[in-house]
């Protein structure tokens, strides 16, 4: 099968982390934990891009809000609609990513690195700094895409065992719970 | 936006297929083959090359080394001659309507507006400066992924072409698929075939 109608026919899994790593975080107040490395923070915020049906029937809901609790985007998911695109804040509150997550392809867009001591950008003109800074950056990048590869392994790991469907008996309480916060 | 500074989009890949053991002087003659040539001074449309991710003026690498650590870090740079549509269709039918005048006629066949279409393009595209794109790139030689800091898709298209040619190595895109099935252990991963969506209502 090809790339592109793998990334059609497996969005599904993409779609579903997120609407899962959405109810996980909610599920304990923001936090998740993560075998071997303990709790870390999980925030969804600001914006969020939900879709129903596929190709040019397909309907998109754009959420998005400073402040927003996104619980139109809530609502969404008790039409049925499932999760394309969703910012998130996750890691400790010394170390936080932010980053714009995709469904279908989960590319990372947007992404916001940690602060780090002596990261100011440029400083230095000499090689040696400047190979440092860049180690420094990709590090932080790496470090971003690990802990989203730890939360996308312990999805994966419940989604294929026979656990799914105990999780899957409370995601839908979650998102009926969500339709009546909207009022439907 | 990019690997340097800022924040910063990207795409992830693996890369596929044997490096050879001389590695570093590989890379070296690859990528000097494959280096960026500038095409301010010509008339070519199009140009695309390797050049340093500090300065897109240094193909040469001669202020900063593609070498930091385990990572090879590159920008692909593309210039290219554009010429807007709405430019191309003004000029377009100021010249057929100047030759209708000339020949007399009220109409032009339509090989004739072809032919006028593809020249005015050609000297539109020819008076045009290049446009520069520049997308950053990191190779981690340990585990063999690749971060390639744009989302566009024609960008990454690109990507995948020069980066055959240069290395001789395959680019394979991270979707939830793929990495699903590097992350998980084999016997989970012989499950994964047999998903089918979750009703989540």
């Amino acid at each position: 099968m090809d790339l592109i109608d793998l990334i059609e026919e497996k969005r599904f899994i993409g779609q579903e982390f997120l609407a899962w790593l959405w109810f996980k975080s909610e599920e304990r107040g923001g936090s998740i934990e993560l075998p071997g490395r303990g709790d870390i923070q999980v925030a969804f915020e600001k914006h969020m891009l939900l879709e129903y049906g596929e190709g040019p029937e397909s309907e998109k809901l754009i959420c998005r809000g400073l402040q927003t609790e996104l619980r139109e985007a809530r609502a969404g998911l008790a039409l049925g609609k499932k999760p394309e695109q969703a910012r998130i804040k996750i890691g400790s509150d010394e170390y936080e990513f932010s980053i714009t997550l995709t469904a279908a392809t989960m590319e990372f867009r947007s992404v916001r690195l940690p602060k780090t001591a002596g990261a100011a950008d440029g400083d230095g003109d000499d090689a040696e700094s400047f190979e440092g800074q860049v180690l420094e950056r990709i590090s932080l990048f790496e470090d971003g895409i690990e802990l989203v590869n730890e939360l996308f392994r312990l999805f994966i790991n419940i989604r294929a065992s026979t656990n799914w469907s105990d999780e899957l008996v409370k995601i839908r309480a979650w998102v009926h719970s969500g339709a009546e916060l909207a009022g439907m | 936006m990019g690997l340097l500074s800022g924040s910063a989009s990207f795409t992830r890949f693996t890369v596929e297929g044997e490096v050879p053991e001389n590695f570093w002087d590989f890379v070296a003659q690859r990528v000097t083959e494959h280096s960026f040539q500038d095409i301010d001074d010509t008339i070519d449309e199009h140009s695309i090359g390797w050049v340093s991710v500090v300065d897109m003026f240094d193909s040469d690498f001669a202020f900063s080394s593609y070498a930091a650590g385990d990572y090879v870090v590159l920008s692909m740079r593309v210039d290219e001659r554009k010429c807007s549509p709405a430019v191309l269709r003004k000029f377009t039918a100021k010249e057929e309507s100047r030759l209708k005048q000339e020949q007399g006629v009220r109409r032009l066949s339509r090989n004739v507006r072809l032919e006028i279409k593809e020249r005015i393009r050609a000297e539109m595209v020819r008076k045009s400066p290049p446009i520069p794109a520049v997308y950053d790139l990191c190779w981690n030689l340990s585990d063999n992924t690749l971060l390639f800091f744009t989302n566009s898709r024609k960008a990454l298209a690109l990507l995948e072409d020069l980066f055959r040619e240069t290395f001789e190595l395959s680019l394979i895109m991270q979707i939830p698929w793929n990495n699903a099935l590097q992350l998980t252990d084999p016997a989970t991963a012989e499950k994964l075939a047999d998903l089918q969506p979750a009703l989540l209502i």
